[in-house]
């Protein structure tokens, strides 16, 4: 793939990004410190006949965004903690009615308005579950500036692949990181945007809900033909509400199986010298570039050191993490919250007795930090 | 316009499987063309009927109120209404006073 | 011939499951005429609705229709409104949507007089989820959450549009249903955020403890609380203060829409034209 070297913040790529995957609209409100992707966007959209709208408040944000994206358009919008709280209701809608749009969250202190200006990774757990109800999160998480670009792009390409929105999980430390980056050109992005399924036959023949139970449903734009029924209520093949008994649950289980069938399409993490390492150290977001530097102290100590780090953090790579924990007595979760992933990690292993390196006063935590607590194992 | 066919020669004419019996066209009409019956096997226990048609002057009121796309009227130019009567008032008065039925014997 | 509502609507949804007598399916007919009568094409339109009686409005029609979250079609009609702005957008959403849980995005779809109709239902209750208080709904009256007496002040939810700069205000009642229909064809017809408030009839639950059991009875009580706005113009204001006034309120054809100024936006972006200044508005502040 052609690549182009550029000197930016994670906000910015991410904007940027956004753009270049074709994105046509904006709806957000201002949030520390995700405010600069939409400070971006609201030049860079226009400026391709797109619009970037900042909405009254988070809620009207995300319905805006809904909005576009049931026209037909790809939509985002760009928050941290506390606007993914409020956007809760709203994104299970669009979960339910299988509305795409990516959903950038800068990580902040928290909770509630905690420490605004400073680093945290602490809704890694509220991406698995921020609405009430049944339904299977797409998380990816980025681990350096350049996949502040990459993974966006990649969210736009799953959120029309799975038909649901995709969260993008970057923290305050990437989000105003200022460096070098190597990423795709905007030509090689837009060679390989995937846009989501249409429907090409007659309109009495159109079932947009009626879809494989492996499948997400195939949603034609508005406007061209094909009127159907957008609703968060339990719905037929049509759209329209329904209580009916077998339908409900073959709705819901397809919800869960149209992503559960096809974690193949969505997994995705990076194996840092973990061939013959006897220390796992699992990491994610901005700890990760922390976790890099300390494994090269460890290693030039003789500590053999790798890092886990997964990429796609919902669903998370069961398969891999087993392999790894099962061969590796010590393994070592860092993280800035108490223990979200550190959670799924004994989950996923089976294990309960994974090593922890938690920081949740809205500072980084230091390479040394982990190079003391990995000798201390 | 969207339009539907008029039944020959029918000034006004409803769909029994939509009309949920909630007495506003009755109400409406001036000139006691409606009643509501008895008929047990409806959710409320009546049903509307269309029992002076003769007496219809066309003033739509019966089809502009109905919430329930149950009653229909013929369009001015292609019926001749009724002229509203002394006698059509009284029966709607009528009607109106023994809760919206046709008292027995009128 | 008669007129033939079928067209428009889902057939296989009929009957509505609105209760006997309840004015959702006179202003659903009161709408579908005057779509009608404007030539609009059924894929030309779309319907937001929101949660409540009024909610199910959308699922009836057959035009591209949406059902959203409690109080937020204004906001989701926003960014469909944005997404094709040359396609006809309109929320439906009853007094407790749009002006309890839903009173922000209504004053700033009314700020931005971005080209939405929206038809408020008032019905001066919640209905749906059977007789809690709304904003609207008269001091004193019977509530299930005020069994006592309902204390909570009311506000003439058209006044707040008005104030909040909609540049197309308008009240009619389900009594007129001829009215109702001009009044939404001149609403569908203006370029600029139209809000309808369409008075209507819950005698099941607004009315059932409060002495207005029968639709007759509601809609007559509907009839006593409003009069035209010429009239109302000439009373006192310890008369004003008990009646609404009906007609169109407001109508501002020169105040620009917001999609048009954002096409302005979108112009300064591609260098079509110098950035916006306070100079290319009338209003300074």
């Amino acid at each position: 793939m052609a690549t182009r070297e550029v000197i930016s913040t994670g906000n910015e790529l991410s904007a940027i990004a956004a753009v270049d995957a074709g994105c046509e609209f904006f709806g957000g409100y201002p949030l520390t410190p995700s405010s600069e992707v939409m400070h971006v966007l609201s030049d860079l959209l226009p400026k391709v006949g797109g619009v970037s709208i900042q909405m009254e408040d988070e809620i009207a944000g995300i319905c805006a965004v809904i909005g576009a994206s049931m026209v037909g358009q790809r939509a985002m919008t760009a928050t941290s903690g506390p606007g993914i709280s409020l956007k809760a209701e709203n994104l299970g809608l669009a979960q339910m009615a299988e509305v795409p749009l990516v959903c950038v969250n800068v990580m902040r202190g928290g909770p509630s308005t905690g420490l605004p200006t400073r680093v945290s990774q602490g809704d890694v757990a509220q991406a698995k579950n921020p609405s009430h109800g049944d339904y299977k999160s797409i998380t990816l998480c980025a681990g350096n500036l350049a996949e502040c670009y990459t993974e966006t792009v990649r969210a736009f390409n799953l959120a029309d692949r799975f038909m649901q929105p995709v969260f993008v999980l970057l923290d305050e430390t990437l989000g105003h990181m200022h460096g070098k980056a190597e990423i795709p050109t905007a030509e090689a992005v837009k060679a390989g945007i995937v846009p989501r399924k249409k429907f090409d036959g007659p309109a009495d023949e159109y079932f947009p809900y009626e879809a494989a139970q492996d499948e997400p449903a195939v949603l034609n734009p508005m406007y061209e033909g094909y009127r159907y029924h957008f609703t968060g209520l339990h719905h037929d093949k049509n759209g329209f509400p329904t209580e009916e008994i077998h339908t409900c649950k073959a709705l819901i289980e397809r919800l869960f199986n149209k992503v559960e069938a096809h974690e193949d399409e969505l997994e995705s993490y990076e194996e840092f010298m973990m061939d013959d390492a006897e220390v796992m150290i699992i990491a994610y977001g901005s700890v990760s570039l922390a976790a890099k530097e300390s494994i090269r102290h460890l290693r030039d100590e003789g500590i053999k050191a790798g890092l886990f780090r997964p990429i796609t953090l919902w669903p998370s790579p069961v398969d891999a993490i087993r392999k790894w924990t099962s061969k590796i007595d010590k393994v070592l979760c860092v993280e800035l919250n108490i223990g979200q992933y550190h959670d799924e990690i004994q989950r996923a292993s089976g294990r309960l007795d994974i090593e922890e390196l938690f920081k949740v006063n809205g500072r980084p935590i230091s390479p040394y930090e982990i190079v003391n607590k990995v000798k201390e194992l | 316009m969207a339009a539907m066919v008029a039944p020959e020669n029918t000034p006004v004419w409803v769909n029994t499987d939509r009309c949920k019996a909630c007495d506003i066209c009755v109400d409406a009409c001036p000139a006691g063309v409606l009643s509501m019956m008895a008929e047990p096997t409806s959710t409320l226990g009546a049903m509307i009927s269309v029992i002076a048609p003769e007496a219809c002057i066309g003033c739509n009121e019966c089809e502009l109120t109905c919430p329930d796309f149950a009653i229909y009227v013929a369009e001015k130019k292609e019926f001749k209404f009724a002229k509203l009567t002394d006698a059509s008032k009284a029966r709607q008065e009528a009607i109106v006073n023994n809760k919206y039925r046709l008292p027995s014997g009128y | 011939m008669a007129f033939n509502y079928d067209q428009y609507l889902r057939l296989e949804k009929m009957p509505t499951l609105w209760c006997w007598g309840c004015g959702d399916g006179v202003i659903l007919k009161a709408f579908i005429r005057a779509v009608d009568k404007l030539g609009i094409g059924q894929d030309d339109m779309c319907v937001v609705s929101g949660i409540g009686c009024s909610g199910r409005f959308s699922s009836y029609v057959d035009f591209n229709t949406v059902h959203t979250t409690h109080g937020r079609t204004i906001a989701y009609a926003t960014g469909i409104k944005l997404a094709n702005p040359s396609k006809y957008v309109v929320c439906v959403a009853g007094d407790g949507d749009a002006l309890a849980i839903g009173g922000n995005h209504t004053i700033h779809g009314c700020r931005r007089n971005i080209d939405i109709t929206m038809i408020v239902i008032q019905n001066f209750i919640y209905g749906l989820t059977n007789s809690q208080t709304s904003p609207t709904t008269p001091q004193g009256m019977w509530t299930v959450t005020q069994k006592a007496g309902n204390i909570d002040p009311t506000f003439d939810a058209c006044e707040l549009a008005i104030a909040a700069g909609a540049s197309f205000v308008g009240r009619e009642t389900v009594n007129a249903p001829k009215k109702m229909e001009k009044m939404i064809t001149q609403a569908l017809e203006h370029r600029g955020f139209s809000f309808v408030e369409l008075n209507s009839n819950c005698h099941i639950n607004l009315g059932r403890k409060n002495k207005m059991v029968s639709a007759m009875e509601n809609l007559d009580w509907i009839d006593s609380i409003t009069v035209s706005k010429r009239k109302y113009d000439t009373l006192p204001p310890e008369e004003q203060m008990n009646l609404l006034p009906t007609g169109i309120l407001k109508q501002d054809t020169e105040v620009r829409e917001y999609c048009d100024m954002y096409q302005d936006i979108i112009d300064v972006h591609q260098g079509k034209r110098g950035k916006i200044t306070q100079d290319d508005f009338v209003k300074k502040i």
